[in-house]
């Protein structure tokens, strides 16, 4: 019962590697951002996870790579052409979804459910050609639901209508198929028997498999690609690298355990116990005792090379306040020990500066990365200015003096700090920031030229702190 | 790139074979179940062979209310006539010639027009129903019956030196017909923003619309002193009652009601995607505000169309598609025109009743299809219809 196996030609299909591709995508419901620039690529034959908290985004990723909602930003590629420029039927044609479980009305038979999958193929007059019957019946078969045809759909337990969920995806005959949460609602019998079915799909028919998950254990055993989506993409990659202990905890904001069980050989996600819960509270505090960390102002990719530094060197920091979706935050979420989240594209919150300068007073030292002067970062240099003035070392990245230094002009002469101040005030948008920078060098603030002289400043026993 | 489901259990040539000689049975892997299969077979071919049965009954129904009337003419006479009409019978006339004009011209082309409301109401129901997804939809439900109502009432209050004839139909159908078409375009531009249409909006737009145009209905007959005697004549007409005199009329709504049946015949498949949900219904393809716009324009026609001859009849179009899903199940491809044949055999029969239960005098069409179609409804609900789930 070969349904089309001789027009899948090997050049047909290497002609479309890409299955998805979201290409700097932004959402948002009404007036609440869900999802800011996102960019990702999944490769035809791929079967990637979809990980993050309730919330994150993640059905909403699936809904606009069908083109349900369309981006306010970017653009998504289905095999290389733009949602744009494909109708709905020939989306669906390129795309099925499973959708977490739904009722349907009516008491359609499992059999008329999956037929409905042929809808993108056919003619006014429905399902009646040889070949969507075909494909029906394949599709019953391969997901194990023909014993269940005839029976009313309404009728059926939660793992055999999630089969035939997928049996009308199947029927679909695309070869991309996206399922939110399929195993919610599944005892783990049923949760393995519905993954193990898409790991087949995905293994003898090629089938491109993205499927966002609530379970870390079953996506990590199953997905040899995982993503951890949270507005944005986290991490991305094999689930060794993204199921990392301090990432997942601080993504999902609950402390987790992450090892391989004794005789398994994949990566186990578990609460911790008591009384590592009890520590990882106390492990999570001490890391911010005062004195023990650096604080980053950061801010639209500014920090971006310097929070990598201080990483690779070690140097506990706290970030922020910083806008989720901006590049600096996604890296702080990842690399800070500590990182204050403003809502997308907002102000800097009360909240958010107090937070920064309660961080700033009780940090060793406080680094200002070259920052868009607005009035949000100015209550931040003020915050950074009374902590200079409590004692506290304040470093200014400013990496246009590294050019004057370069220049043979290596000590601070005036003349260097005029190439500096004409950058700040080329992002000096408020025109209170050029006179906030003079208070802070009045007050002892440091410039450094390039990352590598904040870490050596910070890592060292130099005078200066 | 195209996806290749392949079964790897059967030979390919043995399901081809079997697809090849019963194009309706589900082919199974060795090994399957198929006792289920073949009772699905015989399910499926029991509703197959329904549709002529049901056409049969309809075209039976109407030779009996033709028959009967003041003037009775026995069924085997009608039948007769009706054959000797087609020119290729030729049965001696053993009846007076009276019959042959009454059975003609008056009762038939009523009959007809009964037949055509039927239809009209219950595949509108069934499109409201499925569209709405919701078992209280009735295809009187977004505006229409007051809209018609509120048309009629003003062809009531209208000056007589109004009089119209537009291939035979007065003021008050094509005022009705408007009058109904207005409502629902009204209602589905009040339920619209920016494009989306939510059935919910439209639910309750549509009853909001009905009850300001009912009130204006209401303040047109109190305002207004000259309907006199044609209250009680624009009451009848609320109550409902089959009012075609001519063969054109029943040509012109005829027309429209085919057309109607037409594209809810392309819509089924539509109709069935929209019973997993919009989202669902757009994954599968579907553009789903314009097919909701298609499945109301359609309704909204077959009602009008139903509504300028007949008045205000009530519950075919909510039984009708009811007691055929009971029966025949949901898929809209069986079920539209299951539902038109039965809701036409229903309007036949009932104005049969109507015309003849309390002869000479007329009793109300609507009255008798709630009457009798109320009752058997509840019966069926309660011991056919047990399994029967939304």
């Amino acid at each position: 019962m070969v349904v089309n196996a001789e027009t899948m030609q090997p050049g047909r299909a290497a002609k479309h590697t890409d299955a998805v591709v979201f290409d700097a995508v932004s959402f948002a419901y009404a007036h609440s951002p869900v999802i800011y620039d996102v960019s990702l690529r999944v490769v035809a034959g791929e079967m990637v996870g979809l990980l993050g908290p309730n919330g994150a985004g993640k059905s909403t990723a699936l809904k606009l790579a069908t083109g349900v909602l369309k981006p306010q930003q970017g653009e998504i590629r289905l095999q290389g052409d733009s949602l744009r420029s494909l109708s709905r039927a020939e989306v669906a044609r390129r795309v099925a979804v499973v959708p977490q479980d739904f009722s349907v009305q009516f008491a359609y038979t499992v059999r008329q459910i999956v037929e409905m999958g042929r809808l993108p193929h056919m003619g006014v007059w429905g399902v009646s050609r040889v070949d969507d019957r075909l494909a029906v019946q394949a599709a019953l078969e391969a997901t194990n639901v023909s014993p269940l045809a005839d029976r009313v759909f309404n009728d059926l337990s939660g793992g055999e209508r999630q089969r035939v969920l997928i049996a009308l995806a199947l029927a679909q005959d695309a070869p991309i198929i996206l399922l939110d949460e399929p195993t919610a609602h599944l005892d783990i019998r049923h949760q393995i028997e519905v993954l193990d079915l898409l790991r087949r799909l995905n293994h003898e028919h090629g089938l491109t498999v993205i499927a966002a998950l609530h379970d870390l254990n079953l996506a990590a055993r199953y997905f040899p690609r995982l993503i951890l989506f949270n507005r944005e993409i986290v991490t991305d990659g094999p689930p060794a690298s993204v199921l990392d202990e301090a990432v997942l905890s601080r993504v999902y904001q609950t402390p987790v355990q992450v090892g391989i069980l004794r005789g398994e050989e994949h990566l186990s996600v578990l609460p911790p116990g008591y009384s590592m819960a009890e520590r990882g509270e106390r492990e999570r505090e001490p890391s911010l005792a005062p004195g023990t960390y650096v604080h980053v102002v950061a801010g639209g990719g500014s920090g971006e090379l310097l929070m990598r530094s201080l990483a690779d060197a070690h140097i506990a920091f706290s970030a922020g306040p910083l806008n989720a979706g901006d590049s600096d935050a996604t890296l702080a979420e990842r690399l800070a020990d500590l990182c204050i989240v403003e809502p997308p594209y907002a102000p800097v919150s009360e909240q958010g500066i107090a937070s920064a300068r309660e961080h700033m007073l009780n940090a060793r030292a406080v680094i200002v990365c070259p920052i868009p002067l607005g009035h949000g970062n100015i209550a931040l240099l003020q915050a950074a200015l009374a902590a200079r003035q409590a004692g506290v070392p304040v470093l200014l990245l400013e990496p246009t003096r590294n050019l004057a230094a370069s220049d043979g002009q290596a000590d601070a002469s005036a003349g260097d700090d005029e190439s500096a101040f004409a950058a700040i005030r080329a992002r000096d948008f408020s025109g209170q920031g050029m006179e906030l920078y003079r208070q802070l060098l009045a007050a002892g603030a440091r410039w450094v030229a390039t990352n590598a002289e904040a870490v050596s400043a910070l890592s060292g026993s130099q005078a200066f702190l | 790139m195209t996806t290749t489901i392949q079964p790897s259990e059967k030979p390919k040539g043995a399901s081809g074979a079997a697809d090849l000689q019963a194009p309706h049975q589900p082919v199974t892997a060795p090994g399957a179940k198929t006792s289920s299969s073949t009772g699905q077979l015989a399910h499926r071919h029991w509703r197959v062979g329904l549709l002529p049965l049901l056409a049969l009954l309809l075209v039976v129904a109407m030779i009996v209310a033709g028959a009967f009337g003041e003037v009775p003419i026995s069924p085997a006479h009608t039948a007769a006539i009706l054959l000797n009409q087609t020119h290729l019978f030729h049965f001696p006339r053993t009846w007076p010639v009276t019959d042959e004009v009454i059975l003609l011209q008056l009762r038939l082309p009523r009959v007809a027009g009964a037949a055509l409301v039927g239809m009209a109401l219950a595949v509108a129901g069934v499109l409201f129903q499925g569209l709405l997804r919701n078992p209280l939809a009735d295809p009187l439900l977004l505006g229409t019956s007051s809209g018609a109502a509120l048309g009629a009432s003003i062809a009531f209050v209208v000056p007589a030196l109004f009089t119209a004839d537009w291939f035979g139909f007065g003021l008050i159908p094509v005022l009705a017909f408007i009058g109904a078409l207005l409502a629902v375009a009204l209602v589905y531009w009040l339920a619209s923003r920016g494009g989306h249409t939510p059935v919910v909006t439209l639910l309750l737009a549509g009853v909001a619309v009905s009850a300001v145009l009912t009130a204006i209905q209401t303040l047109i007959i109190t305002l207004n002193d000259r309907l006199g005697l044609q209250i009680s004549a624009l009451y009848l007409w609320l109550a409902g009652g089959v009012d075609v005199q001519t063969w054109v009329q029943v040509g012109v709504i005829g027309t429209l009601t085919l057309l109607g049946v037409f594209g809810a015949l392309l819509l089924a498949p539509t109709l069935d995607a929209f019973a997993l949900g919009e989202e669902m219904a757009s994954h599968l393809g579907l553009r789903v505000e314009r097919s909701k716009l298609a499945i109301v324009a359609v309704a909204a026609l077959l009602v009008a169309a139903a509504v300028s001859i007949s008045g205000l009849v009530g519950f075919v179009g909510l039984v009708a598609p009811h007691v055929c899903r009971i029966t025949l199940g949901p898929r809209h491809r069986f079920l539209i025109p299951a539902a038109g044949l039965t809701g036409a055999i229903f309007v036949v029969v009932a104005d049969l009743l109507a015309r003849t239960l309390a002869s000479p005098s007329e009793i109300p069409l609507g009255v008798v299809t709630a009457l009798v179609g109320g009752p058997f409804f509840l019966w069926l609900l309660r011991y056919a219809g047990r399994r029967y789930t939304w």
